[in-house]
Protein backbone atom coordinates (compact mmCIF):
# COMPACT_ATOMS: atom_id res chain seq x y z
CA UNK A 1 0.00 0.00 0.00
CA UNK A 2 1.14 3.62 -0.06
CA UNK A 3 2.09 3.74 3.43
CA UNK A 4 4.82 0.91 2.69
CA UNK A 5 6.03 3.28 0.13
CA UNK A 6 6.31 6.59 2.41
CA UNK A 7 7.76 4.48 5.21
CA UNK A 8 10.32 3.13 2.92
CA UNK A 9 11.45 6.34 1.69
CA UNK A 10 11.63 8.14 5.31
CA UNK A 11 13.76 4.87 6.75
CA UNK A 12 16.26 4.73 3.82
CA UNK A 13 16.51 8.50 4.14
CA UNK A 14 17.40 8.57 7.98
CA UNK A 15 19.28 5.60 7.28
CA UNK A 16 21.52 6.02 4.17
CA UNK A 17 21.12 9.51 3.71
CA UNK A 18 21.98 11.51 6.09
CA UNK A 19 23.64 9.67 8.74
CA UNK A 20 26.08 7.60 6.95
CA UNK A 21 28.71 9.97 7.52
CA UNK A 22 28.68 10.10 11.10
CA UNK A 23 29.87 6.36 11.93
CA UNK A 24 32.92 6.29 9.91
CA UNK A 25 34.06 9.38 11.89
CA UNK A 26 33.26 8.42 15.11
CA UNK A 27 36.39 6.33 15.62
CA UNK A 28 35.10 3.94 19.29
CA UNK A 29 32.03 5.46 19.80
CA UNK A 30 30.99 5.36 16.09
CA UNK A 31 30.40 1.89 16.22
CA UNK A 32 27.60 1.99 19.20
CA UNK A 33 25.84 4.95 17.09
CA UNK A 34 25.93 2.88 13.60
CA UNK A 35 24.34 -0.02 15.42
CA UNK A 36 21.86 2.09 17.72
CA UNK A 37 20.87 3.64 14.36
CA UNK A 38 19.95 0.45 12.80
CA UNK A 39 18.29 -0.98 15.33
CA UNK A 40 16.15 1.97 15.89
CA UNK A 41 15.80 2.08 11.71
CA UNK A 42 14.87 -1.59 12.23
CA UNK A 43 12.09 -0.87 15.13
CA UNK A 44 10.58 1.67 12.74
CA UNK A 45 10.66 -0.50 9.91
CA UNK A 46 8.63 -3.51 12.11
CA UNK A 47 6.10 -0.88 13.66
CA UNK A 48 5.03 -0.15 9.81
CA UNK A 49 5.28 -3.34 8.42
CA UNK A 50 2.95 -4.63 11.26
CA UNK A 51 0.55 -1.63 11.02
CA UNK A 52 0.79 -2.50 7.16
CA UNK A 53 -0.46 -6.14 8.15
CA UNK A 54 -3.22 -4.61 10.51
CA UNK A 55 -4.89 -2.35 7.53
CA UNK A 56 -4.41 -5.03 5.41
CA UNK A 57 -6.28 -7.63 8.10
CA UNK A 58 -8.84 -5.10 9.01
CA UNK A 59 -9.56 -4.42 5.38
CA UNK A 60 -9.77 -8.54 4.44
CA UNK A 61 -12.31 -8.72 7.68
CA UNK A 62 -9.93 -10.66 9.75
CA UNK A 63 -9.41 -7.40 12.39
CA UNK A 64 -11.43 -4.67 13.89
CA UNK A 65 -10.83 -1.37 12.70
CA UNK A 66 -9.24 -0.23 16.64
CA UNK A 67 -6.58 -2.76 15.85
CA UNK A 68 -5.71 -1.34 12.66
CA UNK A 69 -5.56 2.37 14.01
CA UNK A 70 -3.77 1.34 17.41
CA UNK A 71 -1.15 -0.43 14.79
CA UNK A 72 -0.84 2.62 12.90
CA UNK A 73 -0.86 5.01 15.90
CA UNK A 74 2.02 2.85 16.89
CA UNK A 75 3.98 3.30 13.78
CA UNK A 76 3.46 7.06 13.45
CA UNK A 77 4.99 7.00 17.60
CA UNK A 78 7.66 4.88 17.08
CA UNK A 79 8.14 7.08 13.69
CA UNK A 80 8.38 10.22 14.99
CA UNK A 81 10.86 9.20 18.33
CA UNK A 82 13.32 7.88 15.67
CA UNK A 83 13.27 11.61 13.83
CA UNK A 84 13.55 12.75 17.32
CA UNK A 85 16.75 10.97 18.06
CA UNK A 86 17.89 11.46 13.81
CA UNK A 87 17.62 15.26 15.01
CA UNK A 88 19.53 15.01 17.79
CA UNK A 89 22.41 13.19 16.09
CA UNK A 90 22.20 15.62 13.38
CA UNK A 91 22.11 18.74 15.80
CA UNK A 92 25.41 16.69 17.46
CA UNK A 93 26.89 16.30 14.19
CA UNK A 94 26.93 19.79 13.25
CA UNK A 95 27.57 21.17 16.06
CA UNK A 96 30.68 19.76 15.89
CA UNK A 97 31.57 20.45 12.77
CA UNK A 98 30.96 24.18 13.38
CA UNK A 99 33.63 24.37 16.05
CA UNK A 100 36.58 26.46 14.56
CA UNK A 101 39.81 24.45 14.82
CA UNK B 1 7.87 2.76 25.81
CA UNK B 2 7.30 -1.00 26.32
CA UNK B 3 4.72 -0.37 29.38
CA UNK B 4 2.34 1.66 27.36
CA UNK B 5 2.24 -0.68 24.66
CA UNK B 6 1.17 -3.38 27.35
CA UNK B 7 -1.76 -0.77 28.55
CA UNK B 8 -2.64 -0.60 24.93
CA UNK B 9 -2.86 -4.35 24.30
CA UNK B 10 -5.10 -4.16 27.09
CA UNK B 11 -7.15 -1.88 26.50
CA UNK B 12 -7.39 -2.88 22.58
CA UNK B 13 -8.47 -6.36 24.08
CA UNK B 14 -10.96 -4.98 26.17
CA UNK B 15 -12.26 -3.00 23.18
CA UNK B 16 -12.79 -6.34 21.43
CA UNK B 17 -14.72 -7.62 24.13
CA UNK B 18 -17.26 -4.74 24.67
CA UNK B 19 -17.45 -5.28 21.02
CA UNK B 20 -18.56 -8.83 21.63
CA UNK B 21 -20.88 -7.95 23.96
CA UNK B 22 -22.32 -5.62 21.76
CA UNK B 23 -23.10 -7.67 18.63
CA UNK B 24 -24.39 -10.73 21.30
CA UNK B 25 -27.11 -7.79 22.68
CA UNK B 26 -27.83 -6.78 19.24
CA UNK B 27 -28.03 -10.50 18.12
CA UNK B 28 -30.69 -10.99 21.26
CA UNK B 29 -32.51 -7.59 20.49
CA UNK B 30 -32.51 -8.83 16.81
CA UNK B 31 -33.96 -12.64 17.27
CA UNK B 32 -36.55 -10.74 19.84
CA UNK B 33 -39.31 -13.01 17.55
CA UNK B 34 -38.03 -15.65 16.57
CA UNK B 35 -39.43 -18.77 17.38
CA UNK B 36 -36.97 -21.53 14.98
CA UNK B 37 -33.43 -21.67 15.67
CA UNK B 38 -30.85 -23.19 13.87
CA UNK B 39 -31.84 -26.23 16.10
CA UNK B 40 -35.29 -26.03 15.18
CA UNK B 41 -35.95 -24.92 18.52
CA UNK B 42 -36.92 -21.65 20.06
CA UNK B 43 -33.69 -18.78 19.98
CA UNK B 44 -32.09 -18.61 23.39
CA UNK B 45 -31.09 -15.21 25.05
CA UNK B 46 -26.98 -15.64 24.82
CA UNK B 47 -24.46 -13.93 27.10
CA UNK B 48 -21.29 -13.25 27.20
CA UNK B 49 -18.79 -14.34 29.81
CA UNK B 50 -15.59 -12.26 30.59
CA UNK B 51 -12.06 -13.58 32.39
CA UNK B 52 -9.38 -12.12 32.39
CA UNK B 53 -6.41 -12.42 30.08
CA UNK B 54 -2.33 -12.30 30.21
CA UNK B 55 -1.57 -9.83 26.87
CA UNK B 56 1.49 -10.83 25.55
CA UNK B 57 4.38 -8.55 25.89
CA UNK B 58 7.54 -7.90 26.85
CA UNK B 59 6.70 -7.23 30.44
CA UNK B 60 4.65 -10.27 30.96
CA UNK B 61 7.46 -12.56 29.23
CA UNK B 62 9.43 -11.51 32.01
CA UNK B 63 6.89 -11.97 34.71
CA UNK B 64 6.51 -8.76 35.79
CA UNK B 65 3.22 -8.28 34.24
CA UNK B 66 0.82 -5.92 36.01
CA UNK B 67 -1.11 -5.52 33.17
CA UNK B 68 -4.11 -7.86 32.71
CA UNK B 69 -6.02 -7.98 29.69
CA UNK B 70 -9.44 -9.60 28.94
CA UNK B 71 -11.23 -11.77 26.83
CA UNK B 72 -14.68 -13.42 26.40
CA UNK B 73 -14.28 -16.91 27.88
CA UNK B 74 -17.34 -18.34 26.56
CA UNK B 75 -20.92 -17.20 24.97
CA UNK B 76 -23.49 -18.89 27.51
CA UNK B 77 -27.57 -19.40 26.21
CA UNK B 78 -29.75 -18.01 29.27
CA UNK B 79 -31.43 -21.21 30.63
CA UNK B 80 -34.37 -19.08 31.77
CA UNK B 81 -38.30 -20.12 30.03
CA UNK B 82 -39.38 -19.24 26.75
CA UNK B 83 -42.29 -16.69 26.92
CA UNK B 84 -45.50 -18.94 26.16
CA UNK B 85 -48.15 -16.30 24.09
CA UNK B 86 -51.48 -17.77 23.06
CA UNK B 87 -51.62 -18.12 19.40
CA UNK B 88 -53.55 -20.91 17.99
CA UNK B 89 -52.76 -19.63 14.14
CA UNK B 90 -49.20 -19.86 14.42
CA UNK B 91 -47.43 -22.11 12.80
CA UNK B 92 -45.01 -23.62 15.31
CA UNK B 93 -47.93 -23.25 17.68
CA UNK B 94 -48.27 -26.55 20.25
CA UNK B 95 -51.33 -28.56 20.38
CA UNK B 96 -52.75 -26.32 23.06
CA UNK B 97 -52.21 -23.04 20.97
CA UNK B 98 -49.07 -21.56 22.55
CA UNK B 99 -46.44 -20.53 20.93
CA UNK B 100 -43.05 -20.25 22.51
CA UNK B 101 -41.00 -16.68 22.00
CA UNK B 102 -37.20 -16.51 23.08
CA UNK B 103 -36.66 -15.67 26.45
CA UNK B 104 -35.63 -11.91 25.64
CA UNK B 105 -36.63 -8.93 27.45
CA UNK B 106 -35.58 -5.87 24.72
CA UNK B 107 -35.58 -2.87 27.47
CA UNK B 108 -32.47 -5.42 28.89
CA UNK B 109 -30.76 -5.72 25.68
CA UNK B 110 -30.92 -2.12 25.43
CA UNK B 111 -29.36 -1.49 29.07
CA UNK B 112 -26.70 -4.13 28.00
CA UNK B 113 -25.68 -2.40 25.17
CA UNK B 114 -25.50 0.86 26.59
CA UNK B 115 -23.88 -0.60 28.95
CA UNK B 116 -20.84 -2.17 26.91
CA UNK B 117 -21.20 1.07 24.72
CA UNK B 118 -19.88 2.74 27.34
CA UNK B 119 -16.83 0.71 28.49
CA UNK B 120 -15.43 0.50 25.14
CA UNK B 121 -16.06 4.62 24.80
CA UNK B 122 -14.10 4.10 28.64
CA UNK B 123 -11.09 2.29 27.09
CA UNK B 124 -11.15 4.39 23.40
CA UNK B 125 -10.37 7.14 25.72
CA UNK B 126 -7.81 5.20 27.83
CA UNK B 127 -5.88 4.69 24.94
CA UNK B 128 -6.56 7.81 23.56
CA UNK B 129 -4.20 9.14 26.83
CA UNK B 130 -1.69 7.07 26.68
CA UNK B 131 -0.81 8.39 23.00
CA UNK B 132 -1.07 11.47 24.06
CA UNK B 133 1.05 10.95 27.08
CA UNK B 134 3.36 9.53 24.73
CA UNK B 135 3.66 12.24 21.92
CA UNK B 136 4.04 14.88 24.61
CA UNK B 137 7.05 12.97 26.28
CA UNK B 138 8.50 13.32 22.54
CA UNK B 139 8.32 16.83 22.86
CA UNK B 140 10.99 16.80 25.42
CA UNK B 141 13.07 15.59 22.47
CA UNK B 142 11.73 19.29 20.52
CA UNK B 143 13.51 22.15 22.03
Amino acid sequence: MAIDAIAAKVITGVGTGTLSPVAPTGGDGGEGFGASLARLVGTVEDSHHSANAAVNGMLNGQLDVHDAMIALQRADLTLQFGVQVRNKLVNAYQEIMRMPV
Amino acid sequence: MSTLNTAVSVAASALSAERTRIEVAVSNLANAGSTRGADGKTYRRRDVVLATDTVRSFDSALGAASATGVKVAAIVEDQTAARRSFDPSHPDADSEGFVELPNINPAEEMVDMVGASRAYQANLTAINLIRDLVSRSLELGRA
